[in-house]
Order: structure tokens, then C-alpha cells, then sequence
């Protein structure tokens, strides 16, 4: 009985809504057409919806569709308008001066009005980002913003600490509005808003499901025009397996990221498409260089000799990515294409340990002054990645063949986490960085990012690589930098601190049925209010 | 009914509510024992050291001493509080409540599958002995209790695909589109089939069926014409089966786990093993103290059964 | 119908016949099938201790991933990393047998502590273990397995440590009831008139000459428990972990590609595991009737 009350009660309100306010919902020119349903997989379950507390990929992709930034980066990485038009620079990179757009509104709760967005909201954004209290992993990114004010409704000025190159592309965080949060202090995952958002995006929430299902609604309000597709749900999975199967018995259009295993099957399929695109991520082998072992960068260079990373990727993943060099995504514009990836070869890999002092010792292990080279592989365990169990297991077959002994340990992945990153107890690792436009590095190998929690987990330390991070950061100019990125991409090449493996190439696979789609490389759905269905294709 | 049944009903009802009472009681204990001994702090994990310990507790409104702990976690749960999901920031006790239900369909609906087919089969070779056709059926039971129940969900999902074009799993609760009625038949016959309970079930209702057969006031029904079916059923029938159905509860509701993963089921399983993959521990407290919940509440509903069948067995 | 009329608390009467004679045709299949099962277990537990495999199970070969049986060698075809799934299937034991040891001791040990207090001092102890009993009832074990994954550590020897806890009531309860039924038959009462210390009659004559088969038994089922607990972790991600082979993580890896139709690297490690369970079951129930006496 209560349940039906609230129903009425929600489609009066809309009608009252209807006839007050005469939306006219905006109709976009781009030769989509409005209307459809896309149903599209997640492996996993999001944890909050809202773009502050949230850090994982599933509730990423749905606050891409919910909301939006100051500015976005489009699909050539250049920064385009969005919340706000336009923008000024001044005091020499210190004062970035936003001027917002004034037909942007919040989406309407149930029985409200649909309040406008203003310079209020950007602010109290910001000040809700930065609380002590909030809960969020976005902290570290904004530490070099001073502050913010409010000039007038639609003007706000940030003020930066420091000048630094690239600052404008970090204004896409999302901004959440000031009558958002129950408690406007901070936020934290006990905040009904996490679950229950609402943004200025192409979509809004109509609900989600105590098993975490999500469906979002095309906004008729948004500013770029109303998104074509309706409605998009995302179906929370507990198998992978059973995901693709899903998509081939058409229970859902779409899977953003396609498990390498299943990329034949799909191929094959006429009534599938299966794009790739671009990813700013690579996969490494991270050494612990506060073992003494390793912190021969001999020892590092011979592991890197000793693997054959063409044989993997051609096994392990159809050849679908591009072996690297250095610690840039080969699609950045950081990427220094003239060193090369090392060629496989156990031959010099032996003579480099023979070199660093080893000499094969019983049972066929390496050893240096009676202490065998022998090495723990910590691996976060992952119900289903296969693929990371295979390179990992062929790791360790290649470098038995060297002589060298490595221990697999698989752990649960949050207890790998406090061993990689607070206690250090581990000796390699295999992850992967997925990095933003920016190409930042210094977090990765800068000797002032040794310690507990902080990225460079393998106590990395080398004056030259400092100096060079720092030069890049003070740098304004974008030719310069790349010019030092260049340097520290051939010296970090040659130190080895990791053995760089590769980017894969991402697979979405979708059903011909959807048209126009475009992905982006880390936010996924940048670009989905302009994705269409037409009609003769819909059930 | 007399007063003095009623006297009896009343003190029967009340000694395994106490009981049941205390077994709770007991169950909280040991979940809160298991979490306080381990090691490592959920909640410095979720912020990846991005502030001091005090200051997250004092966010999230934790005490600090262990009986106080308990206590507080004790009291809230007898009023219904739960506490928060670490990960998702909800209320554990209306997240288990959302889903629960489903697994609660699953888990009877097994249990329904398993006796469906243990029945007749220690029917069969309790009226009949060993013959040429209760060894092979027997030895059945046997070979589906032996399987891994994945591996047989993966079985059933391929055969229903490959062979008849059907796609038997549930995407999703919001029913954005049909029921599908194999969909939801599949996991109930899987987990009902590979729960690894059939042959246990099928020796224990033979046994009990065997010695009501035997025993002598049927011998009597039979000389005097009458049917042996209906005399046995309440002693031989009703109080074994009821006795383990409640008894196997908890083998399927773990069962559930597992086939809630398979079949893609929005159930109580899979955010148990969600749980323990990010170390949601409020969360898997709670899905592990309502599980304990379910499993005393059939041992009461058992109780209840076997005192009104049987007054005076399940008096004493 | 002679051999419905025993109820199963009640212990019958040993005859001089041998065990043999008095089992009938059914059991010895029972009993003579589990054997077989044990022995192929042992067997290849030794081999794979001697390393007398066909194939490295370790040895990858990226050439031949997911090879279909037969192929240059491979019996049974080989795995997601070219490795030999024969070789890893008789290695697989090992993965069972240290674990699978660890609850049983538990379960047993404990077990029969339990049950001796609380069969031979009565009363209190009896109430309280019936309530530890019913209290380890109430929690379904894989949720309390994972329980204690999330609060410690996805280790199969923690995992072995709460099976053999959970198991403790069945066996508490088996040597209850038989010190029960021995005391009905004032056994008990005679040798304390003999003589006899508590201890010697608790290790002796109750342990040793009439709980030893039960004991046995539950050994038996404790193992089968085992093998099927670790390949349900397996499917969660919470078993034994590569490298190391277990028939539980077998069959998740290949299960993979189960989907594809590729069926066999999965089909190998689940046979092995039915016929092992099915093999143990029916030994310990055929001991069960033969050496107990239980018909049912």
C-alpha cells in the first residue's frame, strides 16, 4: 500500500512539473535519433555513485554520465567548455577565472523544482573536496589549488599555489551541487547522496537496486541537448564468463572492457561490434629496491633481458597491445618512441647477472656471497584474471631459466595492498598505472614519494630522475617539458626500477544495434549522450 | 485442546525460544570474537593513509575498547542497526533485507528440489530393500552429492544455452525486462540437485521410514486392512522431513554462495562473498548473524512441528 | 525386514564371525569401490612425491595452451599455460592432503574430548557441549568461511582449522552416543568395579575398542569434505593458489572455457573430485555397516 502511495505521488508531482515549468525538451542536430534502451554489463558492483567518495571504475563510468566538470577533454585529449564557457588566465598561472554557462540545471528530486547551476555550487564543490573529513581519493590530486571564490552567480576564480603546466585539464573534476549533500560540511559514505546523486549530466538516476543495478534517464534538460538513448542500465555481474554469454543471448548491448579470452569468440560474431580504443595504462613488473638483491640495477636489466614479452602478449592476448620502453602510455604525447623495448635475450641476461657477482649455485639458483636469488611475487588475487595468472606464472618460468627463483604468492587484495604500499614486504609486483591526460610521473619515482602509502612503493632513488621531475613541474612550457620527459623516460628505461611490459589495446564489444559510439580512454563515457539507436533496431 | 496442553505448549514454546535466545546470543559472540581478533583496520584501508586513525573514527563514530564495541554493536542490533556498509556506506540490515529475500526463494525452492527427488528414492528402498532399482538410484544420489556445484551450474547454463537457446539467468532486479521462467528455475534445481545433501537425505529418511515400517502398530494397521501410508505418515514422515529440512538449511544457504555467483542470482551469497573480497566487515557480520537467524528460526519452526505432531516426544 | 529394526544409537553386539562374512554383497561393492579410490589417492600422492609424473606439472608451454586430450602426449590435454593436466591432476593430491589432515585431527581430537566429557561426566558438560553443538549448527559454513577469510587471510590451512572446528559436534555426538549405549549395558560400571583408572578406560576400552570404526569413518568423510570445501573456495577465488595444482583450482581454470566448448581441461579435475568423494562416501558407509553394524 505505501509503495503505491509514493508512485502516485511521484507522477502528480511530474505532471504539476510538466504543466508549471513548460520544459521543451532541447533536440540536438547531430542526425541521432532519440529513444532506445542499452543495457550494458558490469563485472562487479559500484559502491557509491557520486563522483567524491566513489574510486572505482563502475561508479565512474555512471558519474561520467551524471554529471559534469568545469571543462571536458574531448576524444583529441584537448579541453573543451562544459560547465563553464569560457576561461581567463591570469597572474602569471596563478588565478584561473572560470565563466559558467546559465542554462545548466540540477536534475529535479521528486516533487522539486530543478535549481539552476550556479558559482555557489563550484565553490562549496571545492571546500566538500578538500574537508578534512570527506572521505575521498581525490584529495592529492587538488593540493595544488590555493582557493576559490565566488565573483559574481556565474564567475568563479581559483587561485593555484603555484603556476603549473596542464592546470586547466584538472578542472574537469565534477562539480556537485551546494543543496546536494545532507550534511554540507562533508561527505562521506553515509551520506544519502552518494547513492542517491544528482548532477547536471546527460542521464539522471531513477534507481538503483539493492543488488546494485542502475538505471539512469535521459535528462530532457541537458544543456548539450537530450541524449538520444533513453535509458542506460548497468547490469552488476558475478562472472565474467557468464557476462559474455549474457551479451551473446542479447540479455545486455553492451560490455565496456572485454575479457582478452573471450575476444575470439566475439570477433566472430556478425551481430557484434568489437571496437578497440585507446588506453593511457601499462602493465610493469615493480622491484623492491630495498632489497639488496635488486637494487643492482644489473639484476633488474637482466630480468627485463630473461622475459620475452612478444611471446606473451601473442599467447596471453592475441598480440592485441604494444610492448613499451618506459614509464609513459605509448599513446601519451610524453612517450619517447627512440628508446626502444629491450629484445629478448637470456643469453646477456646471464652474463648481466655474472657480471652483478652471481654464479649458479646448487639446484641450478643463482647465488652472490651464499645468498640465493630468489624473489617473492606478491599478485593481488582476482577471482577470474586469467590473464594476470598467466603472466605471472610465465614471469616466473622465464626466470627460472636464469636461474632465478621465484615465489608466486597470490593475496587477497586489499592485505596486497597494505604489503606493496604501507609495509612493503615484497620484493615484485606486478600492476598496472592507468594515468590521466597529464602524463605525471613524479609521484611514480621521485625519491620525496618513498613511505607508507605513497606511489613509489619500490623506494626508487636516483638525484637525476629527481631533478628532472622537479624541472618538468616548474616548467610552463609544453615543448620544454616534453623535451625533459624525453630524458627521464631513456634514463628510467636504463635504471629499470620496472620491467615495463606493454599497453593492451581495450576492447569494448557492443551490438551492432548502437550507433555512433565513441569511448574514451579513461572515462568511458564521455561521449554517450551522443550514442543513438535507431528505431527499426529497438525490440 | 485441554489446559494442561496448553500449559504444555506454552512451556514448550517458551524453553526453545529461550534456547534460540541464547544461541543468538552465543552466534554474536563468536562473529564478534572472529572480527576482533583479526588483524589490520578496514577503515585506514579505505582512505589509503590519507589521514590519521582518530580522525576517521571519530567521522565514522566508533568506540574504541572492545566490550564497548560489542556492547554498543550488541545493542543496535537488537534494535535493528546494523551498521553501515564500509564500502558502500548503506545500512547493512535493509542491504541484507533487499536481497535476502531472494535467497531465501532460492534456498527453499532447493530444498524443495532435494526432497522432490530423495523422497521417493528412500521410499522406494524403504518399502522395497535393496533391489536391482533403489541400488542404481541410490548410487545416483551418491554421484550428484559428489559433484562441484559450479561446475555443475556451468553444465546446466551451457546445456540450456547450447541445446535449447534459452539463457538461463536473471540480468539484473530492476526487471527492465520479461520474467523468464527457466531463468529462475535453473539456479532453484542446480543448488537443489548439487547441494551435496541428497544421499544424506536419502539414507536419513530411509532409515526413519524403515523403523516406522517396522515397527509394530503398522504391522497391526496391515493385519487389519488398514493402509500403511497413512498411519506412517505422521511419525515417519512429517517429523523426519521437517527434521532435515531444518537441519540442512545451513548446508544450502552456503551452497547459495556459490550458485549465486554462477547464476548471476541477486542474492545474499554473492554480497557475502563481496564482503570478504573487500573486507566489508560490518556487512559480512551481519549477512553471517541473519544466516544464523534463519538457520535457528527452521530449528524453531522444526520444534513447533514436532511438538504439534508429537506432543509428548518433543515435550521432554 | 530384520535389518530395519535397529535404531542407529543402538550398538549391536560384535559376533566372532569375521567382518567379511557378515557383510552382504552391496557393501562389499561399497567397500571394495572406496578401497580402489583410496589406493589411486595414494598412488598418486606417492607419485607425485617422487615427482614420477609424465610430464614437469610446472613446465609451461606456451605452444600448446589448451591443447584437447591425446596431443603429443598429453593424456588429458593440457591447461591455460600448456602445462600437463595428467601430471597436475596427480600432484593434485598433495594439495588436499596436509590441509585435509590438519581438520581431521581437529574434528577428531576435539571431537572426542567433547564427547567423553560430556558421555562419561554427563550433565554439565553435556549441556554445554549440546549447546556448542548447536551453536557451530547455526552458522552455514561457507559464510563462515568467509567470515574468517575477511578477517584474517585466505589461507587453506586457516579454512581447514574452521571445517574441522564445525566438525567437531558430529563426532562429539557419535562418541556420546556410544558411551551412552555402553553405559546402558553397565560396560562402564564393570570396569570401575575392576578396578580400572578413568583414563585407562577412556583411552582403552571406550576410545580404542568400540569408537575406533567411528572414528575411522569420520575420517573418511573428513577428507571428502575437505576436497569439496577447497574446490568451492577455488570457484571464489579463495582456495589453493597457483602454482600449486589443486583439483578445486583445476577445474576453476578451466571452467573458463567452458563456455567455448572447450571442456575438458575442467571435465578431468570434476571427475577426479566426484569419483574421490563418491569413492569416500561409499567406504565410509560401507565400514559404517560393516564394521558398525548400521543397516539402513
Amino acid at each position: 500500500m505505501k509503495g503505491k502511495q509514493i508512485t502516485l505521488l511521484a507522477i502528480f508531482a511530474l505532471a504539476a512539473l510538466c504543466i508549471s515549468s513548460n520544459v521543451q525538451a532541447l533536440t540536438r542536430n547531430d542526425g541521432g535519433v532519440d529513444g532506445g534502451l542499452l543495457n550494458y554489463g558490469e563485472y562487479g558492483r559500484p559502491a557509491t555513485l557520486d563522483p567524491i567518495t566513489s574510486n572505482d571504475m563502475i561508479s565512474l563510468r555512471v558519474s561520467e554520465l551524471l554529471f559534469n566538470g568545469l571543462v571536458g577533454i574531448d576524444e583529441k585529449q584537448e579541453i573543451v567548455p562544459e560547465l563553464a564557457e569560457r576561461w581567463e588566465i591570469s597572474d602569471g598561472g596563478r588565478a584561473y577565472t572560470f565563466y559558467l554557462r546559465r542554462d545548466a540545471t540540477w536534475h529535479a528530486r521528486a516533487g522539486e523544482e530543478p535549481l539552476p547551476f550556479t558559482a555557489d555550487d563550484v565553490v562549496f564543490t571545492f571546500r566538500i573536496m578538500t574537508h578534512p573529513k570527506t572521505i575521498t581519493p581525490l584529495k592529492v590530486r587538488y593540493e595544488f589549488i590555493d582557493g576559490v571564490e565566488k565573483l559574481d552567480d556565474f564567475t568563479v576564480r581559483f587561485r593555484l599555489k603555484r603556476p603549473i603546466l596542464n592546470a586547466l585539464a584538472k578542472f574537469s573534476f565534477k562539480i556537485i551541487p551546494a543543496h546536494g549533500p545532507a550534511n554540507p560540511e562533508f561527505l562521506t559514505r553515509r551520506d544519502p547522496f552518494v547513492h542517491q546523486p544528482i548532477g547536471t549530466g546527460p542521464y539522471m538516476l531513477k534507481s538503483i537496486t539493492g543488488d546494485r543495478e542502475v538505471v539512469l534517464e535521459a535528462n530532457e534538460r541537458y544543456f548539450k541537448g537530450r541524449p538520444h538513448v533513453d535509458r542506460f542500465v548497468g547490469k552488476p555481474f558475478a562472472d565474467q564468463n557468464i557476462m559474455t554469454q549474457a551479451m551473446m543471448f542479447n540479455a545486455i548491448d553492451m560490455i565496456i572492457l572485454v575479457n582478452p579470452r573471450n575476444i575470439p569468440e566475439i570477433q566472430g560474431d556478425r551481430r557484434f561490434v568489437l571496437q578497440p580504443y585507446n588506453a593511457l595504462s601499462y602493465s610493469f613488473f615493480g622491484y623492491n629496491l630495498r632489497n639488496p638483491l635488486l637494487a643492482d640495477r644489473r639484476v633488474r636489466q637482466a630480468f627485463t633481458f630473461a622475459i620475452n614479452r612478444r611471446e606473451m602478449l601473442d599467447s596471453f592476448f592475441n598480440g592485441q597491445g604494444t610492448i613499451i620502453s618506459g614509464p609513459f602510455a605509448p599513446g601519451s604525447w610524453a612517450y619517447n618512441l627512440d628508446v626502444l623495448p629491450l629484445q629478448y635475450d637470456p643469453d646477456r641476461a646471464r652474463d648481466l647477472l655474472e657480471e652483478a657477482g652471481f654464479r649458479p649455485g646448487q639446484d641450478g639458483v643463482m647465488e652472490k656471497d651464499g645468498e640465493q636469488l630468489s624473489l617473492t611475487l606478491k599478485v593481488p588475487i582476482e577471482k577470474e584474471s586469467e590473464a594476470v595468472k598467466r603472466v605471472v606464472l610465465a614471469f616466473r618460468s622465464y626466470l627460472r631459466k636464469i636461474g632465478v627463483d621465484v615465489r608466486v604468492e597470490f593475496k587477497e587484495w586489499l592485505s596486497w595492498k597494505e604489503d606493496v604500499f604501507l609495509s612493503h614486504d615484497f620484493d615484485i609486483i606486478f600492476a598496472s598505472w592507468v594515468f590521466d591526460d597529464s602524463a605525471d610521473i613524479s609521484s611514480l619515482f621521485h625519491s620525496a614519494e618513498i613511505g607508507p602509502w605513497k606511489n613509489n612503493f619500490g623506494a626508487y632513488s636516483n638525484p637525476e630522475v629527481d631533478s628532472l621531475i622537479v624541472e618538468s613541474k616548474l616548467t610552463l612550457d609544453h615543448e620544454k617539458r616534453r623535451t625533459i620527459y624525453r630524458k627521464l623516460h631513456d634514463l628510467v628505461a636504463e635504471e629499470s626500477p620496472y620491467t615495463f611490459l606493454w599497453t593492451l589495446t581495450n576492447y569494448a564489444a557492443y551490438q551492432k544495434k548502437v550507433r555512433h559510439v565513441a569511448i574514451h580512454p579513461y572515462k568511458y563515457f564521455s561521449f554517450a549522450d551522443e550514442w543513438y539507436i535507431l528505431e527499426e533496431d529497438r525490440p | 485442546m485441554r489446559f494442561s496442553s496448553v500449559r504444555t505448549a506454552a512451556f514448550v514454546l517458551g524453553r526453545e525460544l529461550a534456547i534460540t535466545a541464547l544461541l543468538l546470543a552465543g552466534v554474536s559472540l563468536v562473529v564478534f570474537a572472529i572480527l576482533f581478533l583479526a588483524p589490520g583496520d578496514p577503515f585506514s584501508l579505505l582512505l589509503e593513509g590519507q589521514m590519521g586513525d582518530d580522525a576517521v573514527r571519530e567521522a565514522l563514530g566508533v568506540p574504541t575498547a572492545w566490550y564497548a564495541q560489542y556492547l554498543s554493536w550488541v545493542s543496535n542490533i537488537l534494535r535493528g542497526n546494523f551498521g553501515t556498509s564500509v564500502h558502500t556506506g548503506l545500512p547493512v540490515l535493509s542491504e541484507i533485507i533487499r536481497v535476502g529475500i531472494n535467497t531465501l526463494y532460492l534456498t527453499l525452492g532447493a530444498l524443495l528440489i532435494t526432497l522432490v527427488i530423495a523422497i521417493p528414492i528412500a521410499l522406494l528402498s524403504a518399502r522395497m530393500g535393496n533391489t536391482s532399482l533403489t541400488l542404481p538410484l541410490t548410487i545416483a544420489a551418491y554421484v550428484i552429492s559428489a559433484l562441484p556445484v559450479f561446475w555443475l551450474g556451468y553444465i546446466a547454463i551451457y546445456i540450456s544455452t547450447h541445446r535449447f537457446g534459452a539463457f538461463p539467468i536473471v540480468v539484473g532486479s530492476s526487471g527492465t525486462q520479461g520474467l523468464n521462467m527457466t531463468a529462475f528455475l535453473l539456479p532453484i534445481v542446480v543448488l537443489g540437485v548439487g547441494n551435496g545433501t541428497i544421499s544424506e537425505v536419502v539414507r536419513y529418511l530411509r532409515e526413519e521410514m524403515g523403523r516406522v515400517f517396522a515397527e509394530e502398530y503398522i504391522r497391526t494397521a496391515k493385519a487389519k486392512g488398514g493402509s500403511v501410508w497413512r498411519h506412517s505418515v505422521r511419525e515417519g514422515f512429517i517429523v523426519p522431513i521437517t527434521q532435515i529440512i531444518a537441519t540442512k538449511i545451513p548446508f544450502v544457504l552456503g551452497g547459495a554462495v556459490v550458485v549465486e555467483q554462477v547464476f548471476n542470482w541477486p542474492g545474499m551469497g554473492r554480497m557475502a562473498w563481496q564482503a570478504a573480497q573487500t573486507r566489508d566487515y560490518p556487512l559480512i557480520m551481519g549477512i553471517t548473524i541473519i544466516a544464523a537467524v534463519i538457520v535457528r528460526m527452521g530449528s524453531l519452526l522444526q520444534r513447533v512441528v514436532h511438538f504439534m505432531v508429537n506432543p509428548a516426544a518433543a515435550g521432554d | 525386514m530384520k535389518r530395519y529394526t535397529q535404531r542407529s544409537s543402538v550398538v549391536v553386539e560384535f559376533s566372532d564371525l569375521p567382518f567379511w562374512k557378515k557383510a552382504d554383497r552391496r557393501d562389499l561393492f561399497y567397500l571394495g569401490f572406496g578401497l580402489l579410490v583410496l589406493t589411486m589417492v595414494l598412488v598418486s600422492y606417492a607419485l607425485g612425491s617422487l615427482e614420477w609424473l609424465p610430464y614437469d606439472p610446472q613446465e609451461i608451454d606456451l605452444d600448446m595452451l589448451m591443447a584437447p586430450p591425446g596431443t603429443e602426449g598429453h593424456l588429458l590435454g593440457t591447461d591455460f599455460m600448456g602445462r600437463d593436466i595428467l601430471s597436475r591432476l596427480v600432484l593434485g593430491t598433495q594439495a588436499y592432503f596436509l590441509p585435509g589432515l590438519l581438520s581431521i585431527t581437529i574434528a577428531l581430537t576435539l571431537g572426542s574430548l567433547v564427547g567423553v566429557l560430556s558421555g562419561y561426566w554427563g550433565a554439565g558438560f553435556d549441556t554445554a557441549a549440546t549447546y556448542l553443538g548447536n551453536l557451530l549448527d547455526s552458522f552455514p559454513r561457507l559464510v563462515f568461511i568467509l567470515l574468517v577469510v575477511a578477517a584474517f587471510k585466505p589461507d587453506i590451512y586457516y579454512i581447514m582449522v574452521v571445517v574441522g572446528i564445525t566438525n567437531v559436534p558430529v563426532v562429539s555426538l557419535l562418541i556420546r552416543d556410544k558411551i551412552l549405549s555402553l553405559k546402558q549395558k553397565t560396560f562402564i560400571e564393570a570396569a570401575k568395579a575392576l578396578g580400572l583408572r578413568n583414563r585407562t578406560i577412556i583411552f582403552r576400552h571406550i576410545l580404542w575398542h568400540n569408537c575406533r570404526s567411528t572414528l575411522i569413518i569420520q575420517a573418511t568423510l573428513g577428507m571428502a569434505e575437505a576436497i569439496l570445501i577447497e574446490s568451492s573456495l577455488s570457484y571464489l577465488g579463495f582456495g589453493v593458489q597457483e602454482p600449486t595444482p589443486s583439483w578445486g583450482n583445476m577445474v576453476q581454470a578451466g571452467s573458463n572455457y567452458f563456455m567455448q566448448g572447450q571442456f575438458w581441461s575442467s571435465t578431468a579435475p570434476a571427475l577426479a573430485i566426484l569419483v574421490t568423494i563418491m569413492g569416500f562416501h561409499l567406504l565410509g558407509d560401507g565400514l559404517n555397516y560393516i564394521l558398525e553394524g548400521k543397516r539402513s
